[in-house]
């Protein structure tokens, strides 16, 4: 009678539109109240064991250098550096696309910044150069994604904490199956774009890598401090804020004072709808394995997926759902603890594991009804839902082919380690 | 009530600023002295897990004033689009009574905390006023969800 009560009232709050903050307290309350051998406070002690941890400084520095990068022109800085490489080949603006999102998503870690930078400046360039509408906005849509797995990445530090897997591993990790999906995407368009003519540079490499030098350093220096040894996440995330405070206030000049202020605060807002989520998230794992549920749904896990292949096939289709139906960040803080005990007790390495949980919410950022670049987009390049679905049709097969080889294959995420 | 709001609003965005200013130039400091002088600061982490306890919990009244909380979507045309203003005003209510039900909570294990004089491990400041800033800040935004279901035309448009 007891669980039949609890998903009563979750789908009572999620008819009344509540958000995961308040599912989360509700549940935590009503388990307390049926199934805890303490009071409900004690969830309080949880919370803030979660808030008070170092790990969890990288998070709001990252969000935070995004922002500001967003800002400003580094997007088309870098849009112009790639179109320089790609310009003389056919289809090269589209492929100039798919890097210039690779690029840019590696500085943001974010999907909807990128696909809005980098489109705002790439769409209608596409569009006048006679390139097919649908597979331009196709190629954002997709291209935008790559920011979920390219480190440094929020969800994979988010995966981290939620099971104590080493964030830097996970960084590590995420190059292989980012290199894969870029290679998938600008095979394709390449492809698709075979018979588009060649087109003239807007500037030679040489002037396009001076005017988008300072731009390209900002990855180059928190990726390259990172996969040295030199930075810690953490250290890496202030020294990215600092850098790119650098770059946009005092050398580009296209921000002042105000507008770090006003970047702080939106930056603040994104945290504040993120941090009591995990918070709360971290309190219902703890009360979890306080009642010994993990083990038990371990085991009774196992009695129907009994086999490393199962479990990746009934996983993987459990995580598409989900990615088409919640973000990412609820996804990870509540499906990562439930399933990486049981991926764990079938030998998968947790941090393959990880990285194939990324890549598959990555496609929920493309599938309907609630695929988040989907929506940005119909805003950004004015059309249709249904015309931006079919353009994203072709990259959704191409990042389940990307699914599928990550899964199968975990010496592409862990040949660094 | 608009005016409660204003203030409310610009209280926590200044709070955020100033504490996201203190974790950005902590940690920076922090990684710039380690690279001149070898050495970096004991307490420069402890500040800075302070300070975006601060940017957390006060983000989350902006979160609400702004609609921007994270929230599955794919229910919202369940039921009749004429009951969407009820659904609302309801909806606002049940998020107030839960979000103060958490402070309330707060409020329990922080008294605990003040009562058992707890410190905090590098800084060794007491806990309880750093835990009571749950307190303050989910009841700052169950206050919102109740204007809101009062006043649904104060609250956010993505709503």
């Amino acid at each position: 009678m007891a669980l039949p009560g609890l998903l009563l009232l979750l789908l009572s709050l999620l008819v009344l539109r509540q958000s995961i903050l308040v599912m989360l307290i509700a549940a935590l309350t009503y388990a307390y109240l049926v199934w805890g051998d303490s009071a409900p406070q004690f969830m309080v002690l949880d919370a803030w064991d979660a808030l008070n941890r170092e790990v969890l400084l990288s998070i709001p520095l990252y969000l935070l250098a995004g922002n500001l990068m967003s800002k400003g022109s580094m997007a088309a800085r870098i849009t112009v550096l790639m179109q320089s490489f790609t310009a003389t080949v056919p289809g090269g603006l589209a492929l100039s696309a798919v890097l210039a999102c690779a690029l840019f998503a590696a500085m943001t870690g974010s999907s909807t910044v990128t696909l809005l930078a980098v489109g705002t400046v790439l769409y209608p360039a596409l569009l006048a150069a006679g390139y097919d509408r649908r597979l331009s906005i196709g190629v954002l849509c997709a291209g935008g994604t790559l920011g979920i797995i390219i480190p440094p990445s929020i969800p994979l530090i988010l995966y981290g904490v939620m099971t104590n897997t080493s964030i830097i591993d996970l960084f590590y990790a995420g190059l292989g199956p980012a290199l894969l999906l870029i290679g998938l995407f600008a095979a394709y368009v390449l492809w698709r774009c075979r018979h588009m003519p060649a087109q003239q540079r807007e500037m030679s490499r040489r002037q396009a890598l001076r005017h988008s030098f300072g731009a390209l350093l900002a990855p180059l220096l928190v990726l390259g401090g990172i996969y040295s040894g030199y930075f810690t996440a953490t250290e890496a995330a202030a020294v990215a804020v600092a850098y790119t405070l650098l770059l946009q206030v005092g050398i580009y000049r296209e921000m002042g004072w105000q507008d770090v202020g006003e970047v702080l605060v939106d930056t603040s807002r994104l945290i504040g709808g993120l941090f009591p989520v995990l918070m709360l998230a971290v309190c219902l794992n703890m009360f979890l394995t306080y009642q010994q549920l993990p083990e038990q749904w371990v085991s009774s896990a196992l009695s129907v997926v009994d086999s490393r292949g199962s479990f990746l096939l009934a996983s993987n289709l459990l995580l598409l759902a989900t990615g088409s139906l919640v973000d990412i960040g609820s996804a990870i803080l509540i499906l990562a603890p439930l399933l990486h005990p049981l991926a764990e007790q079938l030998q998968i390495n947790p941090v393959h594991f990880g990285i194939m949980m990324i890549v598959n919410l990555e496609i929920g950022y493309m599938t309907p009804p609630m695929g988040l670049n989907l929506i940005v987009a119909m805003g950004a390049f004015r059309v249709g839902f249904a015309e931006v679905v079919r353009a994203a049709l072709p990259f959704i097969g191409l990042m389940l082919l990307g699914l599928v080889i990550v899964a199968q294959l975990p010496v592409l995420t862990l040949f660094l380690l | 009530m608009a005016a409660l709001l204003q203030k409310l609003d610009l209280w926590e965005r200044t709070l955020c600023a100033l504490a996201f200013s203190v974790l950005a130039i902590v940690l920076i400091a922090d990684v710039l002295l380690r690279e001149i002088s070898g050495n970096g600061l004991p307490w420069v982490q402890q500040s800075g897990i302070y300070a975006n306890v601060v940017v957390a919990l006060f983000g989350l009244g902006l979160a609400t004033s702004a609609g921007s909380h994270l929230r599955p979507r794919f229910a919202d045309h369940w039921l009749p689009l004429a009951w969407q203003p009820m659904l609302q005003r309801i909806g606002y209510a049940v998020t107030g009574f839960f979000l103060l039900l958490f402070a309330v909570f707060a409020l329990q294990f922080s008294l605990q905390t003040r009562a058992l004089d707890e410190v905090a491990t590098v800084l060794r400041i007491p806990l309880w006023p750093m835990q009571l800033l749950i307190v303050i800040a989910f009841a700052s935004a169950a206050l919102r969800s109740f204007i809101y279901c009062l006043q649904p035309q104060l609250g956010p448009e993505s709503d």
